[in-house]
């Protein structure tokens, strides 16, 4: 890592300890500022409540002009996360704007997770579930939620 | 009459050609101008003929007797021979005048002894001296009475010519006959020649036919060419009267015949009355309004100067007293410049052989040749040569130290050129006294003959023992001609950044006149007196009168608010008072001012321009007689001294400027100049002329021992020569001259030259491929076609373009542009050249986004408020607190420029519709605005400064302790006022960033805003050749907030002097954008220590020269150059280029106008390969 870090990643990583988001942290690694461990908590009144998830974050060296790279490391099932964890997400993709930072791509997730779109699904076999049987499918959900993420 | 009389007589002529086959071809070639032929000769023993027959050291004292015709005595020959070696014609005149016996030729008076002088002559001889001695005695002797005056005719000499008659007859005329000597000048030319050739319309000055009648009045014939050449001179110039007495006639004449005659020459009284002759350059009418009447007067002056050589030569008259250094050249004589006017003639003669043979001495057909040659230059290691002489510089020289009025430091070799400068005044003023009883260098002294050529004592004049000649002007005087004072001053030739001006001004402070030491030591009293005086004063005069505590300053306008600064820097406060005197500010009667009376409050140092003393040189001499007192303006005083600066501005000594310096008067003059010679000898003639050192400041002297050999090709001669005029007059040290202890005259701060290379934007690069594209193909089509000079404009034109869009590519479509370049056809073609190119326009469009005159109303209150609120935010992009050049999209979103202007180039390269990292509208890169927010100290400038309020496109007031609910407080369209609104109030505009913008602008902008931050009181320059780019600069830098001023030839003085005070007394940072012509010549802008050069000119030299406008005395920091030069272009190829140049000895300014087109193809070549 030979260039310094940008002021804006040093500001962000600042914030996001001294004005943590309620039910999201993300710990930067200390070997590598851009590398963060995230743990979103599953919002409330959706399948995920009560599971704590485990992403990885990653800055590429053109963030902001490029979205952040970000996978769940917690299992999790949902029509818009594939089973390597990778996230079909509009602001992550096409809709990225520099504008927006860790804090709120996070806040977009856990968004997510109380909102599944089946339509524009990642993972096709969650979403035909999901849309064929929507009680199972989040039956399933809440399983794999206490199965994968609980919290340490 | 004449010309009746000449035909018939050519035709007897030509039959005598038979006789004298050697003159057929020349009667031949011109047998149409009767008048110019030249000689009559007919007998073999004729003198005129036997001078030239004999080279040997001595004449032949047989056809000494031949001529004299009997017995001369061994001794008297050889005693002749001593004195006339070969000239056989002198000999024999000294022997019938009986000068010969003058035992030495410093007293031409004969002795008193004996009456012997015609002893044994041959018989017709001894029968004509005879009788023509009685004719004379009867005439002329008389007892010497002492006269109370000169009367108004009085002998000088006697002299034999010959003559050969126009009439035949019996006993027309007999030895001692008197004859009389007249002229008659025909009165107008023929219209038509034989054989219907038209004739020169000259014709009337080559006339110079004397004829002597008899005394009955009837013409007897005509005195030879050679002879008449001079003495008609003389006699229409009123300098002489001859008495003429047939010395031999044949007693029966034919036309054609050959007579001898004996003239007495007598000085007119006429001849020695002052105003009788016109001197050149005294009379400010004369110079300044006739210009084409001087040429004549000059001619007369020339022909009378060689007229009375001549005379004084043939009359055998020798001066009595010479100056020593005049008398060092006068042998080489100036018969010497006669004889090189001659070859300037029949050179010119030749070239017009088929019209006609000029007469030499007589001008002809050219003016005199003095008038028109502008002289030889001199090549480069001639002039290295006599610098070499000059620079010799002792570093030993004692120190003077300056009057502790002055309160700057001098170094040391400036104490050295102190010391030097004072006791060049100072020395002058002891040899001043010693030169009252010392005759002026460029007079000689003649004794008045005591006894005629018949040993009769003439008679005396009382205390007129002598006249005095000038040689070299023809100049006549009774009177003993005093020395003027000689030079009392000098040539200050130090090279540039030497410090020249603060070496004079020390020696204004340190060497005073005598009368404003008392006037100082007088102090308060002499300020009381000079009210009573004043009034006195006020009744004007005509007369000149002292300035005696007046340094009066001549420079380019450029340099006059230099000077006057420096002067109040170098002096303690209140000691020297200066006094700008130019345009409107000179409403002042110097008179009344500078008078001795008034030295106490006398201005010290008075600073002109050369256009004023034009001007004012002008206007005395329109006014006439005693104007220059009545003027009451520069010239109505004689200054204590006077300083040129930059004085090579009067090289050309035929200049009007030249001639109105040459008139100022003043006791010390000193001229200033990093080269006193440009490329001519003239050059320092000029000066020199100007410094009034005689005997140089006479150009006939100067070209008789400078000019003349030097252009015979005696190279070494004339430079010797002016060696020495130099050497006294001269001081000269140079930048890289070295103590003996190898240190630098002048330790100059260390200079860092970087070049940067820049690339250019994608738009910029296609205008410039274009357009080097089409450069090419006009190159090489016209290679092919073999049209390359003729199409050199078109293709250099085309270069200019390929540069100009190198610095921003719409500067191709301005015409003013051109004006900085050298061809002014090159403006059509601009203007022509590219109007049909659609393509260029298209791509050039970009450039030019439309005004951004948007509609105003467009900026809602809320928006003003939302980007006022925004501007301390931290960037939403890159997290900067506050933001960057805050930058708003055009749906009013904020952010850094950089980071707006990135991300939109992020997205186009992933072939994105850019859009808002906010809303996600859609946005365009030429819709992002900049906000400049203009802080209190800006709007300040602004108000001194209309730089600043250039080129806003919208303008929206905003206060910055906005009441919410006020709304016309954010309405857009108020446009601030200074004075309506408290300083409190912090205006925003809105500027387009992609305006205006280029790769080299960016690059320059990030470089200042760089050093803005680090180093917030530097002074930066910024020079381009192209005044369009800096326009063009001017709005990016205020886009930037960066203060700048600018500088270029377009401004008045009194603008430039505004501007470059601004520049230096400016205590923040703040950025002299001046034009690489402007900034040329002598500027000091020492206070900067930054240089941004924005474009490459075809020679180092000249970039160099504007780069020591800042790295020059006075520096005392390090300075930095940055030559901003685009990559893959033509400007890299043009540093190429200049390296390649720095080879070639001699620079541009020695070569032709063609040579430099070549030069110039051969360049353009290199660069478009």
């Amino acid at each position: 890592m030979a260039a310094p870090l940008p002021k804006r990643i040093i500001k962000e990583t600042e914030r996001l300890q001294s004005e943590p988001v309620p039910g999201i942290s993300a710990e930067p690694h200390e070997e590598n500022a851009r590398y963060f461990d995230v743990k979103v908590d599953g919002p409330s009144g959706s399948c995920y409540e009560g599971g704590e998830f485990q992403l990885e974050l990653f800055l590429p060296d053109d963030y902001p002009m490029c979205p952040p790279r970000i996978r769940f490391l917690t299992k999790i099932y949902h029509p818009n996360i594939d089973r390597l964890g990778r996230i079909c997400l509009d602001v992550l993709k096409n809709n990225w704007s520099p504008a927006l930072q860790i804090r709120t791509i996070l806040l977009s997730i856990q968004a997510l997770l109380g909102a599944p779109n089946p339509e524009d699904p990642l993972n096709e076999a969650v979403a035909k579930q999901w849309k064929e049987n929507q009680p199972e499918a989040i039956k399933t959900a809440r399983e794999w939620t206490t199965l994968y993420a609980q919290k340490k | 009459m004449t010309d009746v009389q000449e035909r018939p007589h050519k035709k007897r002529r030509f039959f005598v050609d038979d006789d004298e086959p050697q003159q057929e071809p020349e009667f031949a070639a011109e047998p149409s101008l009767p008048d110019e032929i030249n000689t009559a000769p007919e007998a073999s023993e004729h003198v005129s003929h036997a001078e030239q027959e004999y080279t040997q050291d001595v004449f032949d004292p047989d056809t000494f007797k031949a001529v004299v015709g009997g017995e001369v005595p061994h001794s008297a020959i050889r005693s002749l021979q001593k004195r006339f070696s070969t000239n056989l014609e002198q000999a024999i005149n000294a022997y019938f005048d009986g000068s010969w016996r003058t035992p030495s030729p410093q007293k031409p008076k004969p002795p008193a002894v004996g009456l012997k002088f015609p002893r044994a002559l041959g018989r017709e001889g001894s029968s004509t001296c005879s009788s023509k001695e009685n004719g004379t005695t009867s005439g002329k002797t008389s007892p010497p009475p002492a006269l109370e005056a000169m009367p108004s005719t009085r002998y000088i000499g006697a002299l034999g010519v010959a003559g050969w008659t126009t009439r035949s007859g019996n006993g027309l005329l007999k030895p001692g006959d008197n004859v009389k000597i007249e002229r008659t000048k025909q009165a107008m030319p023929q219209k038509v020649g034989r054989g219907g050739r038209p004739k020169q319309l000259q014709r009337k000055t080559q006339d110079v036919i004397v004829r002597f009648t008899n005394m009955k009045g009837e013409e007897i014939g005509r005195l030879e060419k050679d002879n008449a050449n001079w003495i008609s001179t003389l006699v229409d110039q009123k300098v002489c009267s001859f008495h003429g007495t047939c010395v031999f006639a044949p007693e029966r004449i034919r036309t054609n015949d050959t007579v001898y005659l004996q003239l007495k020459c007598y000085m007119l009284k006429q001849a020695f009355e002052k105003g009788n002759f016109i001197k050149p350059l005294e009379n400010n009418r004369q110079t300044g309004l006739f210009e084409t009447k001087e040429t004549t007067d000059e001619q007369d002056l020339r022909l009378r100067q060689v007229a009375l050589v001549q005379l004084f030569q043939e009359i055998n008259l020798q001066p009595s007293k010479v100056n020593e250094t005049t008398a060092k050249h006068k042998r080489e004589g100036i018969l010497q410049a006669a004889q090189v006017a001659e070859q300037y003639d029949n050179q010119d003669a030749t070239q017009k052989a088929k019209k006609s043979s000029t007469p030499p001495e007589n001008g002809g057909s050219s003016p005199p040749s003095e008038e028109n040659e502008e002289g030889e230059e001199l090549e480069q290691d001639q002039l290295d040569t006599l610098y070499k002489k000059a620079q010799s510089f002792d570093f030993d020289t004692p120190v003077t130290e300056p009057a502790e009025t002055f309160v700057m430091d001098l170094r040391k070799y400036q104490k050295q050129a102190l010391h030097w400068m004072i006791n060049k005044e100072m020395q002058q003023q002891d040899s001043e006294r010693a030169a009252a009883q010392s005759m002026h260098p460029l007079w000689e002294e003649y004794l008045w003959p005591g006894k005629d050529a018949d040993e009769k004592d003439l008679p005396h004049v009382a205390s007129q023992e002598a006249f005095y000649v000038n040689p070299y002007s023809g100049e006549l005087s009774l009177d003993f001609p005093v020395q003027e004072q000689t030079c009392r001053g000098g040539i200050l030739a130090d090279e540039m950044g030497l410090g020249k001006t603060i070496e004079m001004l020390s020696l204004v402070h340190s060497h005073t006149s005598p009368e404003q030491q008392a006037a100082i030591a007088a102090g308060g009293a002499a300020a009381e007196d000079s009210v009573s005086s004043l009034t006195r004063q006020l009744k004007k005069t005509d007369d000149v009168i002292s300035a005696p505590a007046t340094t009066l300053v001549v420079a380019p306008m450029s340099l006059l608010a230099q000077w006057a600064s420096e002067a109040e820097k170098a002096s303690r406060p209140g000691t020297l008072r200066t006094m700008m005197y130019y345009g409107n500010e000179k409403n002042a009667n110097l008179q009344t001012l500078c008078s001795a009376a008034n030295a106490a409050n006398a201005p010290n140092v008075i600073i002109t321009s050369y256009g004023t003393v034009l001007s004012e040189y002008n206007s005395v001499a329109a006014l006439g007689e005693g104007a220059r007192g009545r003027h009451g303006g520069l010239f109505s005083l004689d200054y204590w001294r006077i300083i040129l600066d930059e004085a090579h501005m009067i090289k050309n000594r035929q200049s009007k400027t030249a001639k109105a310096c040459y008139e100022l008067s003043a006791h010390h003059r000193w001229v200033l100049t990093g080269t006193p010679i440009v490329n001519r000898l003239e050059d320092l003639f000029s000066l020199v002329r100007f410094l009034r050192v005689e005997p140089w400041s006479n150009f006939s002297f100067w070209k008789t021992f400078i000019t003349a050999p030097f252009e015979k090709g005696e190279f070494v001669r004339a430079l010797d020569v002016v060696q020495t005029v130099l050497e006294p007059l001269v001081l000269r040290r140079t930048k890289d001259m070295r103590t003996p202890s190898g240190e630098a005259l002048v330790p100059l701060p260390a200079k860092i030259v970087e070049v940067e290379h820049i690339q250019l934007s994608q738009p910029e690069r296609e205008v410039y491929d274009h357009i080097y594209a089409r450069a090419k193909r006009t190159f090489a089509a016209n290679v092919e076609a073999g049209t390359l000079m003729k199409s050199y404009t078109t293709i250099f034109a085309q270069i200019l373009r390929l540069r100009q869009s190198c610095c921003h590519p719409i500067l191709t479509r301005k015409k003013e542009v051109v004006a900085e370049e050298d061809a002014a056809e090159e403006a059509a073609d601009i203007a022509n050249g590219l109007a049909d190119d659609m393509d260029l326009v298209t791509l050039l469009a970009k450039f030019q986004a439309e005004e951004g005159e948007q509609d105003a109303s467009k900026f809602g209150t809320n928006v003003l408020k939302q980007i006022q609120d925004e501007a301390n935010m931290e960037c939403p992009i890159c997290s900067e607190e506050p933001m960057e050049e805050q930058s708003v999209t055009g749906c009013w979103h904020s952010a850094c420029k950089k980071c707006l202007l990135d991300y939109i180039e992020h997205q186009t390269q992933k072939n994105e519709v850019p859009r808002c990292f906010n809303c996600r509208e859609p946005i365009n890169a030429r819709d992002v605005f900049e906000v400049i927010r203009h802080e209190p100290d800006d709007a300040e400038d602004e108000d001194v400064d209309n730089s600043i309020v250039a080129g806003h496109r919208l303008t929206a007031a905003i206060d910055a302790d906005g009441e919410d609910d006020n709304e016309d407080l954010y309405s857009s369209t108020q446009p601030f006022k200074p004075d309506a609104k408290p300083k409190a109030a912090a205006r925003i505009s809105l500027r387009r960033v992609n305006q205006l913008s280029s790769a080299k602008i960016n690059i320059l902008i990030t470089h200042l805003k760089k050093l803005k931050k680090a180093e917030p009181q530097t002074k930066v320059v910024v020079f381009s050749q192209f005044t369009s780019f800096l326009d063009v600069l001017g709005p990016a830098l205020t886009g930037a907030s960066i203060h700048y001023l600018r500088f270029d030839g377009s401004m008045s003085q009194k603008e430039r002097a505004r501007v470059l005070t601004d520049f230096a007394n400016r205590t923040k940072f703040s950025v002299l954008l001046i034009s690489l012509r402007a900034g040329g010549v002598g500027l000091n802008l020492t206070c900067a220590k930054r240089v941004f050069m924005m474009d490459p000119w075809w020679s180092f030299a000249v970039e160099a020269q504007a780069i020591d406008r800042v790295h020059r005395m006075g520096q005392t920091e390090e300075v930095k150059v940055t030559r901003l030069v685009v990559g893959n272009s033509i400007e890299e190829k043009m540093l190429r280029v200049q390296d390649r140049k720095k080879f070639i000895a001699s620079s541009l300014g020695m070569m032709s106008d063609e040579e430099k087109k070549m030069q110039r193809i051969e360049d353009i070549k290199e660069l478009l390969s």
